[in-house]
């Protein structure tokens, strides 16, 4: 059997890739560093992919898979979106969509001392920060920034919260704004909380912005920036 | 040497002081000359050394877990790391000094008890990962759930680890080992090693 290894990465960047792709030859690229993200692998001089997606190159030396999955893999400074599931002593228990609670220590508030512990009911949304992601321990949480200020994170009240997958979220988030998001802003206006872990809340004056907004975010993970426009005109008039 | 007949328990007759000799586990009462169990095990009958005048064989208990060796506050044992958390890391004990042991035992290493300096500042996740092999001694019996384990001496730590590619490292420091097929360095709290 040929074995089709290119020694050019140019050739794997920005196409489909699947786990086992021998997508970059070191042995071919001495002296050089180059960073590698997420989802590859490397065996002694060959980098493999781990996961199914796109490969992705940064200017001067970065290379990552990109994919969008329902399960969220917990990564150090994440904005998530967590679900209170249980209170402990030292810490919240926080369902993030991903392969252990998170820890949400009782302290992690802003001006968060052991007289003011907030009390948190089982099913509390919250906007949330990762602090500590190590593979095999409970990823750990926080609800303050790095400088510990409160900075948005905390519950989040009244509104509507639906899950998407991780590749969408990231679109949301990404800058400049997608297209779905601009369109909507233009007629409407409500509040919106994009969690990294594939959930997204939203919050409106009355419920049927709110489902317009939901129904639109969903309908547009597959489709292009000109279809997303198209698509969001269509919702607003049937609803006008 | 026999095969090992049946399980005996601490009190029951092994046999006559006349014909047996009584060995590990085993006495024999003065008054009717009978030989008993002292411990529960199998019963096992060793031959005479043929070059003692005693021609009688010696019956002995063993084979129990319970005759395993056990760890004791202070023996430096070998545990394998099972969990780390934030403040604690888990580690099954697998041998007490050089003997292995015969059932389980778990121990604790405490994020304070990690090393002697700077306790406070420790990682847990840059000390050990699950599957470490680490030698490590025994502070205390511990709670209902597991002894009290400590690697805050220089030739305690981590002895043997795997990196995430899969191969076993090689210690460059006291904090970090280094993977020979790839060359990623980890970070560990390494044993020293002493020849």
């Amino acid at each position: 059997m040929e074995n089709k290894q290119s020694s050019s990465p140019a050739s794997f960047v920005d196409s489909t890739v699947v786990p086992g792709d021998v997508v970059l030859d070191l042995s071919s690229m001495t002296s050089q560093t180059i960073k590698l993200g997420g989802g590859l692998r490397q065996d002694c001089d060959a980098i493999s992919a781990m996961k199914a997606g796109t490969l992705r190159f940064s200017k001067p030396n970065k290379y990552w898979i990109e994919s969008s999955q329902k399960r969220y893999v917990p990564c150090v400074e994440d904005t998530i979106l967590g679900i209170v599931v249980d209170s402990k002593a030292d810490n919240f228990l926080i369902d993030i969509k991903g392969p252990a609670m998170g820890f949400l220590p009782v302290l992690a508030f802003e001006g968060g001392t052991r007289r003011n512990i907030p009390k948190f009911e089982v099913g509390t949304l919250l906007y949330l920060r990762v602090v500590k992601a190590n593979s095999g321990m409970n990823p750990e949480l926080s609800c303050t920034d790095a400088s510990g200020k409160a900075a948005e994170f905390g519950p989040l009240k009244d509104g509507y919260m639906f899950e998407t997958s991780t590749g969408l979220s990231r679109k949301l988030l990404s800058s400049p704004t997608c297209p779905v998001l601009e369109a909507l802003g233009k007629k409407l206006s409500f509040e919106i909380a994009v969690g990294l872990n594939g959930r997204v809340w939203v919050n409106a004056a009355s419920p049927d912005t709110i489902v317009v907004v939901a129904n639109a975010i969903m309908n547009s993970e597959s489709l292009s920036g000109a279809q997303q426009i198209i698509m969001v005109d269509h919702l607003l008039k049937n609803i006008q | 040497m026999e095969e090992a007949d049946e399980m005996v328990t601490p009190g029951e007759v092994l046999g006559k002081a006349t014909d047996l000799k009584a060995g590990k586990g085993a006495y024999a009462a003065s008054h009717n000359n009978t030989i008993y169990a002292s411990l529960t095990g199998f019963r096992r009958i060793q031959a005479p050394p043929p070059a003692s005048n005693d021609k009688r064989p010696t019956v002995e208990v063993t084979g129990h877990k319970a005759h395993g060796p056990v760890p004791e506050p202070g023996s430096v044992v070998i545990a394998r790391v099972t969990k780390v958390m934030a403040r604690t890391a888990s580690a099954d004990i697998m041998c007490v000094g050089p003997k292995s042991v015969r059932e389980k035992f778990t121990g604790i290493i405490r994020q304070q008890d990690v090393r002697a300096t700077e306790i406070d500042k420790v990682d847990m996740h840059l000390s050990f990962r699950s599957g470490d092999i680490v030698r490590a001694v025994v502070l205390s019996l511990g709670d209902a759930r597991a002894y009290y384990l400590s690697t805050a001496k220089n030739e305690l730590g981590v002895v043997s680890a795997e990196s995430s590619a899969g191969a076993t490292m090689v210690p460059i420091s006291w904090t970090e080992m280094q993977c020979p097929l790839t060359g990623q360095i980890e970070l560990r709290k390494v044993a020293k090693v002493v020849n």
